[in-house]
């Protein structure tokens, strides 16, 4: 693997060359027609381009080349310097001398630029109307000139999104492959199904990896928004990055840009207070923000975090119980955790008494929505006062994702562990029939349990989720589901392995029904349906 | 194209057979797209399979395959018309049974007939494949477009059929009802599906 800075530079030297060829191209189409000003402009925005460039990651000679040819440039432009045939053969040779730097940033021989050259050019630049300086020779070095390409191409992400489906279709295959040739006792099939299956693999670590893109792409952007909406709040506001290495899926990136701008936006205009409230609590003027990403695992966690007023729990617990989404006694007793997961509730965040009060929860339901549909998870926490953070935990490829296989009455279903807490076996006897639910406890911990089979499978005006008498056996397997803070134990029939499956969307019209987030197919060739976790503890909470 | 224009053909369904390609970006929805017979006068070609105890046609442009069902995978909290989803040379499609879709009373199993075996065709709409469950082996059919009556009258007095109804084919004793595939699944029938 290679390291993030001969990434770096790698994508520069590439660019730099791009730049070059152009420059080439506008100076030739220049000597031909010396007022065309667009011709000009171009010039000048490549080297001025480059000049940056090659500052920022550290090759001052090609920043200085790059510096004296855009002020002679500027010269011309501005009529100071006449583009005569002396000048012409300068600027030609500059340009040449880019070039030769660029193409020997690793060959430590090269040695400095000539030095006769750069007097030339500091000529043409600094003694306009002295003509009487000689310009001096320039020693032609490169009269062999090597054509090359460049090493970088781009390529449109539609491309990529094809090649990566095409390698999911190639691992359901591989995985059937491997598994018959299991079942055939053949060796010289088995030790070829075992190269197919490494070859996928590394084919599918490869197109990923062509995938992704470093998070500061986008974090990059947030100090520019930041100082915008803070200024037309009149609020002062600091925004710390962290994290801007750690790379993720650009299509990942793609759908939580709009979601984290707007977390965001909330941040500054309902979190950070004005500086003279700050002031007065004792806070420094300057509201702070702060924007992380870390690699967990095969995740990528994105934390986003102010020092503002917070949220207040008794607000989202009164205007959960005006809007009839529980009890008044029961919002008592709720955990704050539980409590805040009401403001991801769909409408929830138009409650105009929580958005004039703690002020958050605009939208956040939609922004829960774009994270769900990428499996990821969205979590958030607060302290009255002092401020709020919000989690978002996202994987870092859409297509592979590791998963519970199990089956329910016959039937093969794949969770994605995203949303799996645990798995337990517990007696049929530890398992309570309390209202209409069962309920267990589960290291230490109030569950509500439900029989798959009953929930997926019974009539719905006949389903008896709290009738301990449906269960077969005395074990239960139980899958801990975790969803919007909220935890459901899933009772399973048969519960297989953790795997890594490639998730085939459903296709028409089926796609409609959101209870699957889409389909697999097992090494066996049988179809696996993929439980959408969000969908089925909706379906689970609304099914009375 | 047969110069016996009635004549019946048995489709071999083997492990799966095409009977003809995708449908290319020439219109094939409408009953125009029939092909000139040999004798000059228009035919059709149709798909006819029973559901219920009458036959049902569909054009040939709107069958991608027939083939012996595979094994179906039921899907929980789907309508009753989704038999589920099954794998169909790896792409995994939803099959529909349109006889409980239609609330068509299921015929007795006829005699000579395995009722564990049935079959599937496979239809290709524009973005989308769908397969429909049969249980006889469906039949393949050359007509002249005269024998199809694309407008009778009573396609006013029943509401649910006529949109997928193209028109009624007559021949001799028999009657086949044409359906047009494409419109099987409109956004009416997507929306039930959600609810």
């Amino acid at each position: 693997m290679k390291s993030r800075e001969q990434e770096y530079k790698e994508i520069f030297i590439a660019e730099a060359l791009e730049y070059y060829d152009a420059l080439n191209r506008h100076i030739s189409e220049l000597e031909r027609k010396p007022q065309d000003d667009q011709v000009l402009a171009e010039i000048f925005r490549l080297l001025h381009n480059l000049k940056a460039n090659a500052k920022a990651i550290g090759y001052l000679q090609i920043s200085d080349v790059s510096h004296k040819l855009e002020t002679a440039f500027s010269l011309i432009r501005n009529k100071e310097l006449n583009f005569s045939d002396e000048v012409v053969t300068v600027l030609f040779d500059g340009i040449d001398l880019l070039g030769d730097l660029i193409n020997n940033i690793d060959n430590d021989s090269f040695g400095e630029a000539d030095p006769v050259l750069l007097r030339n050019l500091d000529i043409i630049v600094d003694s306009l109307s002295d003509s009487t300086i000689e310009l001096a020779k320039v020693q032609k070095y490169n009269t062999s000139r090597n054509l090359s390409l460049s090493d970088l191409i781009y390529i449109q992400i539609k491309k990529l999104d094809h090649l990566l489906n095409l390698v999911g279709e190639l691992m359901i295959d591989r995985d059937r492959i491997l598994s018959i040739s299991r079942e055939l006792e053949n060796d010289d099939l088995k030790s070829v199904s075992s190269h197919l299956y490494r070859i996928t693999e590394e084919l599918q670590y490869s197109v990923m990896d062509a995938r992704l893109v470093a998070i500061g792409s986008l974090f990059n952007k947030f100090p520019r928004i930041v100082r915008d909406i803070a200024v037309a709040e009149k609020k002062e506001v600091n925004i710390e990055l962290s994290g801007q290495d750690i790379q993720i899926d650009r299509n990942i990136l793609q759908i939580i840009t709009d979601s984290l701008l707007h977390l965001v936006r909330n941040a500054i205009t309902h979190g950070i207070e004005k500086p003279e409230e700050r002031i007065k609590k004792e806070k420094p003027r300057e509201g702070q923000i702060s924007l992380t990403a870390r690699s967990d695992r095969d995740n990528v966690i994105i934390r986003l975090t102010d020092d503002g007023k917070g949220i207040d729990l008794k607000q989202v617990k009164k205007a959960a119980v005006d809007r009839h989404l529980l009890s008044a006694a029961v919002a008592n007793e709720l955990p704050d955790i539980e409590a805040l997961s009401f403001l991801f509730e769909p409408g929830f965040s138009l409650a105009k008494e929580v958005t004039e009060f703690s002020g958050r929860g605009v939208g956040l339901d939609v922004v829960k929505n774009a994270i769900d549909s990428i499996g990821g998870r969205i979590s958030v926490d607060s302290v009255k006062g002092k401020g709020t953070t919000l989690t978002l935990q996202l994987p870092t490829s859409i297509a592979v994702k590791g998963a519970l296989l199990f089956e329910v009455d016959e039937i093969f279903y794949a969770i994605p562990l995203m949303h799996t807490e645990s798995v337990v076996s517990l007696d049929k006897d530890e398992l309570h029939e309390v209202g209409d639910v069962l309920v267990a406890n589960i290291k230490g911990e109030t569950i509500t349990v439900a029989y798959l089979h009953e929930l997926l499978n019974a009539k719905e005006t006949a389903m008896r989720l709290g009738d301990k008498t449906k269960l077969k056996g005395q074990v239960q397997d139980i899958i801990i589901v975790s969803y919007n803070n909220r935890k459901l134990g899933l009772i399973v029939d048969k519960l297989y392995r953790q795997q890594d499956i490639v998730v085939k969307p459903l296709s028409k019209p089926l796609d409609k029904i959101d209870l699957y987030g889409g389909v697999t197919l097992l090494g066996t060739g049988k179809v696996c349906l993929v439980l959408d976790v969000p969908a089925i503890t909706r379906y689970f909470t609304n099914r009375r | 194209m047969k110069k016996d224009k009635e004549k019946e053909t048995e489709i071999q369904v083997e492990s799966a057979t095409e009977v003809a390609p995708p449908s290319e970006s020439k219109e094939v929805s409408s009953l125009e797209a029939a092909t000139k017979g040999a004798s000059g006068e228009e035919t059709i070609h149709l798909i006819t399979f029973k559901l219920g105890s009458e036959e049902y046609g569909i054009k040939i442009e709107q069958v991608k395959e027939v083939t012996v069902t595979p094994s179906i995978t039921r899907m929980p909290r789907t309508p009753d018309f989704v038999r589920g989803v099954a794998n169909i040379r790896g792409d995994i499609i939803a099959i529909m049974d349109l006889e409980e879709r239609f609330g068509i009373r299921p015929a007795p199993v006829a005699e000579g007939i395995n009722p564990n075996i049935t079959y599937t065709l496979v239809i290709e709409a524009k973005d989308y494949k769908i397969g429909v469950v049969v249980r006889e082996v469906p039949q393949s059919l050359n007509l002249t477009m005269s024998k199809i009556d694309k407008t009778p009258a009573f396609l006013q007095d029943i509401n649910v059929h006529e949109n997928y109804i193209e028109g009624i084919a007559k021949l001799e004793n028999r009657l086949i009802i044409v359906l047009d595939m494409y419109k099987i699944l409109t956004n009416d029938e997507i929306k039930e599906l959600v609810d």
